[in-house]
């Protein structure tokens, strides 16, 4: 029985972190979400759904559940769009080449999410690059206020999340046997055809593990939304570390932060369902 | 070469129009960073890309804010602890790991890289909490154990990745020779995952450098990290400052690329 063998207790330490540090609070949440708001403490002794109900009885908060997880949507797909071409370009290069085409992608990767809205706040000022070169190709024709706007934060996140996509699309390139293409362009297949039947079922178990984890984080963007998105409009995250630091309301942002996470798995759960038959394809 | 696969390039399906398309997505990866740190070099007041002359005035500026440099002193300590708490721990769990069989081997995997799956925001909602509760709530080591968690999978995949290379018969030749466990670990195994430990040492570190939201949660009283009095910063003063800051920052993550290509190679890393 593999149970006697004494390595395995080397696992205890890196268990009991994740367990004591993580299972355990995210279950502590559960429970919090269903205490009575505190007069003196964070959070009261008795347990009540009114949280919950007065979530779900609010069109207000169903606005930002639903610009949240749209907003992620968009995010996911153009992260998809923007990372699919890079990801082609990678899986073809070798040596010195591939060695900078990573160096591109790890480089904002390792570079904290502060550090690159940032830079973001300095392309789209009034007076910054990004105007300029709209205001030089002629299509607009005098500076646009981009600071502050959901576009912005749309353009900022997925930025953040573009490598997410890039590394697994890449690697599921890279693994595609030239073999395949070759044979069926020699019986016929045009390079539509060879990419649509071949190589993008092919890299869906790339695709898939990318979008799903960047629809996840893109939902609960915390950083993004706070320094870009400015006073007006709310997204899920800001309104919970509003409830937690700002009004000390811990049982209403715990409740607000678990009805973010269940919607994320509903969304997740329908985007397996729908795209079932790809990954099956896959396989095959 | 018959006709049907030289008119048919899969090889090279550049054109024009793509190779404009790829230099037009790396500019948009690019940047943010290259402007930042264009921007913290200009001679004028303002934030701005491209920058008005040369000068180091705002790095000057930047080591003279006592809160931006002890941001900076925090995050450089704290990151410090999580890579060395985060190695040793990854170390044992991937030896571990190793051990595991079959199925439950892929459950062993995705537990260890759950604070990575899982959004920064749950785990810190939950922290929050869950400190208050045992009393650590508001202190350093509360947020100290917040980014030791987040950093953890790093430091795993990259040590597991490494072990995963040494061959199960270097042990059992050592341990035929007479060699304790301790003794092959440390003079068989030790040296040859060297690099990958370090690659794992070294994301734990940028990883933790990096933090916000988890670090805004848990915030100790009178204790800011880097990250968090920049947006402090931004929010309030946005001066050029900010881009010596983040400048600063950027260099740590491109060392940290540099070093992780000369340890084991970006290809094999990510």
């Amino acid at each position: 029985m593999t149970l006697r063998n004494p390595k395995l207790w080397l696992a205890v330490p890196a268990i009991a972190l994740i367990f004591v540090f993580m299972i355990l609070p995210i279950t502590n949440m559960i429970e919090m979400s269903f205490r009575t708001p505190g007069t003196t403490e964070p959070f009261g002794e008795e347990f009540t759904t009114m949280h919950y109900d007065r979530i779900l009885g609010d069109g207000y908060y169903w606005g930002v559940l639903f610009r949240s997880l749209f907003t992620a949507g968009v995010v996911t797909l153009l992260c998809l769009v923007v990372s699919y071409p890079i990801a082609w370009h990678m899986s073809k290069a070798k040596g010195l080449k591939a060695v900078f085409l990573y160096a591109c992608i790890a480089s904002p990767l390792m570079t904290g999410v502060l550090v690159r809205n940032f830079g973001w706040m300095i392309v789209a000022a009034l007076n910054g690059p990004l105007n300029d070169v709209l205001l030089g190709l002629g299509i607009i024709e005098r500076p646009l206020r981009l600071l502050f706007t959901q576009g912005l934060v749309i353009l900022a996140l997925v930025h953040v999340f573009v490598p997410f996509m890039v590394l697994p699309i890449n690697n599921a390139l890279r693994n595609i046997n030239p073999s395949l293409i070759e044979a069926s362009a020699s019986m016929g297949a045009n390079r539509r055809e060879v990419f649509r039947d071949i190589i993008l079922p092919l890299s869906f178990p790339g695709i898939y593990p990318g979008m799903i984890l960047v629809y996840v984080l893109a939902v609960a963007a915390y950083v993004t939304p706070a320094l870009l998105g400015g006073q007006m409009v709310s997204y899920m995250p800001t309104l919970i570390i509003g409830e937690l630091t700002g009004t000390f309301q811990w049982p209403f942002g715990s409740a607000l932060a678990i009805v973010l996470s269940v919607s994320t798995i509903l969304v997740v759960a329908l985007f397996t369902a729908l795209t079932a038959k790809l990954m099956e394809r896959s396989k095959a | 070469m018959s006709d049907a696969t030289s008119t048919f390039s899969y090889q090279r399906p550049v054109g024009l129009t793509f190779g404009v398309l790829i230099v037009v997505l790396y500019v948009f990866l690019m940047a943010p960073l290259v402007m930042i740190i264009g921007a913290s070099f200009t001679e004028s007041l303002m934030i701005e890309f491209p920058p008005k002359g040369l000068s180091m005035q705002w790095y000057v500026e930047f080591f003279n804010r006592q809160d931006l440099v002890d941001g900076l002193l925090m995050s450089l300590r704290i990151g410090a602890i999580t890579a060395i708490v985060t190695t040793a721990v990854a170390v044992m769990a991937a030896m571990a790991g190793q051990v595991i069989s079959g199925r439950l081997s892929g459950w062993f995997q995705l537990g260890m890289t759950l604070p990575l799956l899982v959004p920064e925001l749950l785990t810190a909602v939950g922290l929050l909490f869950f400190l208050y509760k045992i009393e650590l709530g508001r202190t350093v080591i509360g947020l100290q154990m917040g980014h030791i968690l987040m950093s953890f999978p790093y430091a795993y995949v990259s040590i597991a990745a490494a072990l995963r290379q040494v061959p199960g018969s270097l042990e059992e030749a050592s341990a035929s020779l007479g060699a304790t466990g301790w003794q092959t670990f440390r003079l068989v195994i030790l040296p040859l995952i060297m690099p990958g430990l370090a690659m794992g040492a070294i994301f734990a570190f940028i990883n933790s450098f990096d933090l916000y939201t988890i670090s805004l949660l848990l915030k100790p009283l009178g204790g800011n990290t880097l990250p968090l009095a920049l947006f402090d910063f931004l929010t309030y003063e946005f001066k050029p400052t900010a881009a010596a800051a983040a400048t600063l920052s950027i260099l740590l993550s491109i060392g940290g690329v540099a070093l992780v290509q000369k340890l084991v190679g970006l290809q094999r890393a990510f």
